[in-house]
């Protein structure tokens, strides 16, 4: 058969498509953000030789052995990690199961209510819990000697009161992650061991916890990984005492005078190769679950009816959220409008110049609109980068996309501290003038949001039929058109959301951004921050209202716009 | 006989030697077929046997390890000279299982989507727009959001969609597997005048065997990544090649037993099946490998109170169990031993104990191909 003689005027496949540009130039540049401040992270850690001389001159292993030295930040760590993963766990599977097994009342609003001490933040947290427990003026301890006690009720600066703070701020993903187990639990799987004859308790012994079991535990293994490298809570709790974790630890050797870097960077790379274990081991334990739990039928979770008791179901939800939204928001207003904050109000201590103050500082002015652009332009460059990654991800058959996915969860796995502890070797070397800039918080909230935008839209690339794309091939339409005309408008409501997600989270970043701000590019998170260590906690208080105002502001006028946006569309 | 016009025209689609591994398992091949021009081809088989898999790696969303595919003599894919066009640039359409109606788009957007890629005026776009949804009678939707259509209407507009910018080759994944049962066997007669008026060349992937005698010309049956017989419907059905085929195409009774040369008699030949009996049928050119099986389909059995006129493949036999299936009964009977099923009409005397006649026509006992 000599038909492919006949058309000899033949193109071969193989061009160079601008799939293939584009995925390439995402690779390389995702390949320099993650992997390259790592080198330097590691680099540093080794360096045994001259200080402040680089490249090293000598590498060895004596700044891991001299972190022996320090074994109270350890042992410090370790208990507040799992207090607070502990606390965090015992909250999340109470509310998950509340409010996906039992039919509590208002379960819908509470449902929308758990997220919200997500977005309070650990910071605000921290400093609202400041002026509640502090031993000496905390609002707490000032009542309970009012009313004749002795001494200090609670003390938020201490292990368990730090734990505390970081549980109810940082440990909403354990509700999340459990309540999804649950949610997608199939009820037949507990009908029928109750069909063969046993019992309500016997069933959610010998059915219910087993195949709950591997998702409560890969909640306790990924949380713990997050509490491990939680910095908020503990600088502004702990510090001030000088009870240090090891991430407070890792701040002061960077930040103190002369600092001790490979030391910091010692530390940092043990803290990353632990997370990076604990990460990996969540990865195993969650892909092993082999658990019919999740398949593709559509049902509801069956609800108990807990009678009388649903309303005391309720009232810890709702105490939850007290603890967590109310309380620390109504502390930090009533604070911030007092000269000396107090637990019993006098009408001589009142005042807002607090607010004037904070208003009228140049340093927050600035801090505050860098910190929304910056917000703009990685939620932005963030969700086109990440949706990019996603779709190869999932959908391309590149050849390495399952390296691809290892790099991009890879910040997953670095404390964002330490990360950019990285970014500061590594770009302090290169020619490139960013080190100190506005630029190089950018190249930072970019690289530590991957796996936050990654992870969002590759939930709802997921959950699109792969023929939807295929069709538009079939009718002939090149990558780029079909990303314009059908990706991209199914992909819109995931791709909203996620930016919205890296908008918030970089505009309340702190871990990264209090060791790369310099002093022409300051945001606004560290700078409450520092503020709260130079200047009173009133002050503190009134700048982290506006933060959170501002911060609430944007997100109102995005979603007015982005409905707006589809209402023209419809 | 294998082939619709054993012409010199090219064939429209040619398959040769392709291979589709995923990782170290081969889900296909090596398989080879060639459509022919305006040919309705269907690839037939159970789940998982490379149907699907073969049609994607013809459609371009498969990628192929090993053999060529070419299509109007045009070379598609071929690996040993490196040639792989992505799907946009075969020139092809699809159905889909799933259809994948853009739930963003219209009805009207959603046929117009391969005129507007090829840059059809907008005059054009909207005359072929509306000739196609009124092919598939959906014409009075056009402005219709598409997340707004049932089932049925999305496969018709699926259907517009694919033939709207007039491909020469169309491809049908499974399009009617998540119909109900009579829109369903509506469709199938549908969509087969629809290929009769367009003249276009089509491969068809079902595990539907009604659906696959119904709509092709030619039926490629394929079990485990390899082809298991190829020919028309009717060739398949009656002269299943291999037990596979008989038990996939429709039920039927497999005879294995010893081959008598000593009984053959006017081209036929005689077995002696394990319990005895003595059945004769037709070789269909075969030869007969050492443990010799014979096919029956269950409806070219008969059952009869009296005995019938025929003097071979005619014995006594004793009704086991007969069940009532609404068109046909199945009646389960005991033969040298073993059990028969038949399946017919009118059984309604056949209770269980009862004795009858049953009677085969020789030339519906085909013989098998060694396995």
């Amino acid at each position: 058969m000599s038909t492919a003689l006949a058309h000899p005027a033949h193109r071969p496949g193989r061009v160079v498509s601008a799939q293939m540009v584009a995925m390439a130039v995402v690779i390389a540049v995702v390949a320099i953000f993650v992997l390259y401040p790592i080198f330097y992270l590691l680099q540093a850690a080794l360096d045994v030789g001259a200080p402040n001389v680089r490249p090293p001159t000598a590498y060895g292993l004596d700044n891991f052995s001299a972190l022996s030295k320090y074994w109270e930040i350890m042992l410090n760590t370790l208990v507040v990690t799992f207090a607070a993963t502990i606390m965090a766990l015992v909250f999340g599977f109470l509310t998950a199961w509340i409010l996906t097994r039992t039919n509590v009342p208002f379960q819908r609003t509470l449902e929308q209510l758990m997220a919200v001490p997500y977005y309070v933040t650990p910071l605000l947290g921290a400093l609202a819990w400041n002026f509640l427990g502090a031993p000496e003026s905390g609002f707490i301890n000032q009542l309970w000697r009012g009313m004749g006690g002795h001494g200090a009720l609670i003390d938020i600066t201490s292990a368990m009161g730090i734990a505390w703070v970081m549980a109810l701020f940082e440990g909403s993903v354990a509700f999340v992650m459990i309540g999804a187990v649950m949610k997608s639990m199939d009820p037949a799987l507990e009908e029928a061991s109750q069909l063969v004859g046993a019992g309500r308790w016997r069933t959610m012994l010998r059915v219910t916890l087993p195949l709950v079991a591997p998702g409560v535990l890969g909640a306790a293994i990924f949380v713990f990984a997050e509490m491990l490298g939680s910095f908020s809570a503990a600088l502004v709790l702990g510090t001030p005492a000088r009870f240090y974790v090891i991430t407070t630890a890792i701040y002061q050797f960077v930040s103190q005078y002369p600092p001790r870097l490979p030391l910091a960077a010692a530390m940092g790379v043990s803290l990353f190769a632990v997370m990076f274990l604990m990460l990996y081991l969540y990865r195993r334990v969650t892909a092993n679950r082999s658990f019919v739990t999740i398949s593709g039928k559509a049902f509801r979770p069956r609800t108990m009816d807990m009678g009388w008791l649903r309303w005391v179901l309720f009232a810890i939800c709702a105490l939850y959220v007290f603890l967590s939204v109310v309380l620390p928001v109504a502390t930090l207003v009533y604070a911030s409008v007092q000269k000396l904050a107090v637990a019993f109000p006098k009408a001589d201590n009142f005042t807002l110049d607090n607010y004037r103050t904070a208003l009228s500082l140049n340093a927050v002015r600035s801090a505050l609109s860098n910190s929304l652009v910056l917000g703009v332009l990685t939620a932005t460059i963030g969700v086109a980068l990440t949706g990019l990654l996603a779709w190869m991800i999932q959908r391309s058959r590149l050849p390495g996309r399952g390296v691809l996915e290892y790099i991009v969860m890879f910040p997953q796995a670095v404390p964002r501290l330490v990360f950019a502890f990285g970014m500061m070797w590594a770009w302090v070397v290169l020619p490139l003038p960013i080190y100190g800039t506005f630029w190089i918080l950018l190249i930072a909230y970019l690289a530590v949001f991957l796996p936050l935008g990654v992870r969002t839209i590759s939930g709802v690339i997921m959950q699109l039929d792969k023929s939807l794309d295929e069709c538009g091939q079939v009718c002939g339409a090149s990558w780029g058109f079909r990303l314009r005309t059908i990706t991209a408008p199914l992909l819109r409501p995931g791709l909203l959301a996620a930016w919205l997600l890296i908008f918030v989270a970089s505009v309340r970043e702190l871990g990264a951004s209090i060791l790369l701000m310099g002093p022409d590019s300051k945001v606004m998170t560290p700078a409450i921050a520092e503020a709260f260590f130079s200047t009173s906690s009133e002050l503190t208080a009134a700048m982290a209202l506006i933060q959170t105002f501002v911060v609430g502001a944007a997100m109102v006028l995005f979603m007015l716009i982005t409905r707006r946006a589809a209402g023209v569309r419809a | 006989m294998t082939t619709m016009q054993a012409g010199a025209q090219t064939p429209e689609i040619e398959v040769e030697n392709l291979v589709v591994r995923y990782g170290a398992v081969a889900a296909v091949g090596p398989v080879s077929f060639n459509v022919e021009q305006g040919e309705q081809l269907t690839l037939l088989g159970p789940s998982g046997c490379g149907k699907t898999t073969t049609l994607r790696a013809i459609a371009g969303l498969e990628r192929p390890s090993a053999g060529a595919i070419r299509i109007r003599g045009e070379t598609m894919y071929d690996e040993a000279r490196g040639i792989n066009l992505p799907a946009e640039r075969r020139g092809l359409s699809m159905v889909f299982q799933s259809y994948a109606i853009w739930p963003h788009m219209t009805v009207f957007d959603n046929v117009a989507y391969g005129l507007r890629v090829r840059r059809n005026s907008a005059a054009e776009i909207d005359e072929k727009v509306r000739k196609a949804l009124d092919l598939v009678k959906m014409g009075a939707y056009a402005e219709r959001n598409a997340s707004q259509l049932s089932g049925g209407q999305q496969q018709r507009v699926a259907v517009a969609r694919a033939c709207a910018f007039s491909p020469k080759v169309l491809l049908f994944d499974e399009p009617l597997s998540n119909l109900d049962a009579k829109l369903r066997a509506e469709m199938r007669i549908e969509l087969r005048e629809l290929q009769h008026r367009l003249g276009v060349t089509s491969v068809y992937v079902t595990h539907d065997l009604e659906e696959a005698l119904a709509m092709s010309d030619r039926i490629v049956v394929m079990r485990a990544g390899h082809i298991e017989q190829s020919g028309s419907p009717g060739e398949i059905y009656n002269y299943p090649r291999t037990a596979f085929v008989a038990d996939f195409v429709g039920s039927a009774n497999l005879i294995s037993g010893r081959l008598r040369p000593d009984l053959a008699t006017d081209g036929r030949i005689a077995l002696e099946a394990d319990g005895g009996n003595i059945l004769y049928g037709d070789p269909h050119g075969r030869r007969p490998g050492p443990n010799p099986v014979m096919s029956v389909r269950t409806v070219h059995l008969q059952l009869s109170v009296a005995p019938p006129a025929a003097s071979v493949n005619v014995w006594p036999i004793v009704v086991r169990r007969a069940i009532f299936l609404g068109d046909l009964t199945q009646v389960h009977v005991d033969w040298g031993g073993r059990e028969l099923v038949i399946r017919q009409t009118a059984a309604g005397t056949l209770a269980e104990g009862a004795t009858a006649y049953l009677s085969i026509e020789p030339g519906h006992c085909v013989l098998l191909e060694p396995e």
